[in-house]
């Protein structure tokens, strides 16, 4: 039984490096601003801004790659200027994730790449569904075959078993 | 006298069991960290590195449990029968799994839980013969009828799953077509690794937990019959009045 406890342990332990791993990669490289926090910050590296495109704002020429408009947060509108692949993501009133820097000389924020906005409690709730259960269903088959062996062991039924003999004289 | 197919399991099953559990830690970081968002589903698409291997697994499952009842009906070996009941309860559980996880993936992609689509209503029949599967086994008595109608029925419910795997080609879905099919690989490649990683994954985790399942389920009967014979002895030497039987009672 003591093997059986440690292998989990182990199983878990890992479990969680690889969790934390991917919590601390979405921390780093999927962490949104609102527009009210790049106008406050005026950040110069390289951000990810969350927020809808206002309507009547869009302009350029989106099949070259080059577009303008403001993204909208609770407060404020962020001019955007867009220089990447042609962005086929990229409508009025659609709530968007804009990448790049705020260019302090323009007042404009400079994005290269544009995403879509993910709920990621879907992802965490899936796998969270999918390997779990799994998991403690494997844990549960595991222990009662050792607890059935066990119990097999101890009442000593592997033992042969001597030949019955009934008197019927 | 222990079975030479449970000798072989005992065996192995460390083996198996540790392949599956490396290769799913590996998909993990592989889906979760390591391969890139898709560039229409973002970062939902990570869904596909649990849902399709669970649902993949889930009908190898199912082969299996058609492999065993013609075994079974064949040789009418009562260890088959047990890894029959061991495959069909994991099948089951695995296809709850990738209906659940399918409908999670469902909401952000086709904004809807459901959808009455021909890949979904075919995997949850699936489902449904699997749940009549295992409650047949519990309406029979006398256990080498219920091993031998339950054999039939896993048979002939294996009609559903060519259906579920070509229901995506025979007609108009919303669920995506095959991925791997003759026309080739409609994947790239950063995404196929992690996939086909969690894919073996779980394929190994599934004969190992059929493995167990299957000991489980020979060592219950054991003991069970075991106890029963014990337990005739016991009145029978008490209606004879002999003391000659020196078995313990478990």
């Amino acid at each position: 039984m003591t093997g059986l406890y440690l292998r989990w342990s182990a199983l878990v332990i890992v479990a969680v490096v690889i969790a934390a791993l991917t919590f601390q990669d979405f921390e780093q490289h999927l962490t949104s601003l609102t527009p009210e926090d790049v106008v406050s910050l005026q950040p110069t590296r390289v951000v990810r801004v969350i927020g809808l495109v206002k309507g009547g704002t869009l302009g350029g020429d989106l099949e070259s790659g080059h577009a303008s408009f403001e993204l909208a947060g609770r407060q404020e509108a962020l001019p955007v200027e867009y220089n990447g692949p042609p962005p086929e993501n990229l409508r009025e009133l659609k709530t968007l994730v804009v990448i790049g820097a705020w260019d302090s000389s323009s007042g404009t924020f400079l994005a290269h790449e544009l995403a879509l906005v993910t709920n990621y409690g879907y992802v965490v709730g899936a796998y969270l569904i999918g390997l779990l259960p799994l998991a403690l269903f494997l844990f549960g088959m595991e222990r009662k075959v050792v607890l059935l062996y066990r119990e097999i062991k101890e009442s000593k039924l592997y033992e042969p078993e001597t030949p019955h003999h009934v008197d019927t004289r | 006298m222990m079975s030479a197919l449970i000798k072989w399991m005992q065996r192995y099953e460390g083996w198996v069991g540790a392949g599956g559990g490396l290769c799913i830690l590996a998909g993990l970081y592989l889906g979760l960290v390591a391969s890139p968002p898709d560039y229409y589903q973002g970062e939902v698409v990570r869904i596909m590195y649990v849902h399709v291997p669970l649902v993949q697994t889930a009908m190898l499952a199912y082969s299996t449990l058609f492999v065993g009842s013609l075994w079974y009906l064949w040789k009418r070996d009562p260890i088959v029968d047990n890894l029959c009941h061991a495959a069909a309860g994991i099948s089951a559980f695995l296809t709850a799994l990738g209906l659940i996880t399918g409908s999670i993936w469902a909401k952000p992609t086709w904004n809807t839980w459901w959808t009455w689509d021909a890949r979904l209503v075919s995997f949850a029949v699936m489902f449904l013969i699997l749940a009549g599967y295992l409650m047949l086994r519990t309406f029979i008595d006398d256990p080498e009828r219920e091993a031998r109608y339950a054999a039939v029925f896993a048979i002939v419910g294996f009609v559903d799953l060519p259906i579920v795997h070509f229901s995506v080609e025979w007609w108009r879905t919303l669920h995506q077509p095959l991925s791997f099919s003759m026309r080739g690989v409609s994947m790239s490649k950063d995404m196929l690794i992690p996939l086909g990683v969690m894919t073996v994954g779980f394929s190994l985790t599934f004969f190992y937990m059929v493995m167990i399942r299957t000991q489980m389920l020979y060592l219950d009967h054991l003991l069970a019959a075991k106890k029963g014979r014990l337990l005739s002895q016991v009145h029978l030497s008490s209606d004879v009045g002999s003391s000659s039987s020196s078995l313990s009672t478990p």
